[in-house]
């Protein structure tokens, strides 16, 4: 696929890397294998299968952010690092998930502090909260699904936004974007497991929201709390 | 990349006799991931014999239905700005 390499001569074991594996928000040059893609090629890859993501990436930018100019600078600095470390990623496999995985730790590294939200619980000690033995012996949230099927998008996408950005991205990966656990749990750095549960508790708070839009509309929920 | 419902759904039917659940969350657990198209066939097959007779079950199948095409359908998608777009393009051919 390369018969010019222009940087390096690409490592033995490279073609079986997964390039979701290589981390080029972190650290790029460690274990990352090089591909010896030329310009050509590699302006080619950005335009044919970076480019075609970006109205999703940035829905997932604005989303994390919820700010027009940080959806902004996240996008721009994804798809410029995706640029610079292109030759981590493999032709032709997912570069839906590989951008995501970029953009997700550009935005923890880089945003989560500056962020204009005020200051958000750590999803560790949400876990841990939801985690707890109370915890199992809740929940499911009383809801109807006609009560449910009458909300709009705007009090969906509130709701949405108001969930700590860890379950909030969950949802927005799985429910938005439709990727599958695996992808999740690689494009997150989580195992598929926590993938599972960190979605299973997510769900139950978004509807918990949504249920408090719903009985605020008035809808008369069948709630015995 | 799964992106719609699976066809592998389960067909509802409209009376059942149980009116309570004693594995509510554990039914819950399997309808999501069900529905996120993750269920084994036997999974799904276990299920469909569950919502064949459990009231509470067929609701919470029918909410977790309803969310998730909520999130899928109509939330808002914006595009991304044409000037950002013209901007990452600019900035990509000045690296080489």
């Amino acid at each position: 696929m390369s018969d010019t390499p222009t940087r390096d001569d690409r490592p033995a074991g490279a073609d079986q890397m997964l390039p979701i594996d290589g981390n080029p928000a972190e650290q790029p040059q460690a274990d990352t294998p090089a591909r010896g893609y030329t310009d050509e090629q590699k302006y080619r890859i950005f335009n044919k299968e970076f480019m075609p993501h970006i109205d999703s990436m940035y829905n997932f930018a604005f989303r994390l952010t919820t700010d027009e100019d940080d959806a902004n600078d996240l996008v721009q600095d994804t798809y410029l690092k995706a640029f610079r470390f292109i030759s981590s990623f493999e032709q032709g496999t997912n570069a839906k998930a590989w951008l995501f995985r970029i953009l997700k730790n550009s935005f923890i590294n880089d945003y989560r502090k500056k962020s204009k939200e005020p200051a958000k619980v750590d999803y560790q000690d949400v876990e841990t909260t939801y985690n707890s033995e109370d915890a199992e012996t809740e929940h499911t949230v009383d809801l109807r699904a006609e009560s449910v099927s009458d909300l709009i998008g705007d009090e969906v996408a509130t709701a949405l936004n108001s969930l700590p950005v860890d379950f909030r991205t969950v949802i927005i990966l799985c429910d938005i974007e439709g990727f599958t656990y695996e992808e999740m749990a690689k494009i997150l750095d989580i195992p598929i497991g926590t993938v599972r549960s960190r979605l299973h508790r997510a769900r139950n708070l978004l509807k918990e929201k949504l249920r408090d839009y719903a009985s605020s509309m008035g809808y008369k929920e069948e709630s015995d709390e | 990349m799964q992106t719609s419902l699976p066809s592998s759904s389960p067909v509802i039917p409209q009376s059942a006799t149980k009116e309570h659940c004693d594995h509510q969350v554990d039914c819950l657990k399997m309808i999501q991931l069900i529905l996120d198209g993750e269920a084994t066939e036997q999974q799904v097959a276990k299920l469909k014999i569950d919502l064949e007779s459990c009231q509470p079950c067929i609701k919470m199948y029918h909410l977790e239905r309803e969310v998730k095409e909520l999130l899928a359908k109509r939330m808002e998608k914006r595009c991304c700005p044409d000037e950002l777009v013209a901007t990452i393009k600019s900035r990509i051919l000045s690296f080489s």
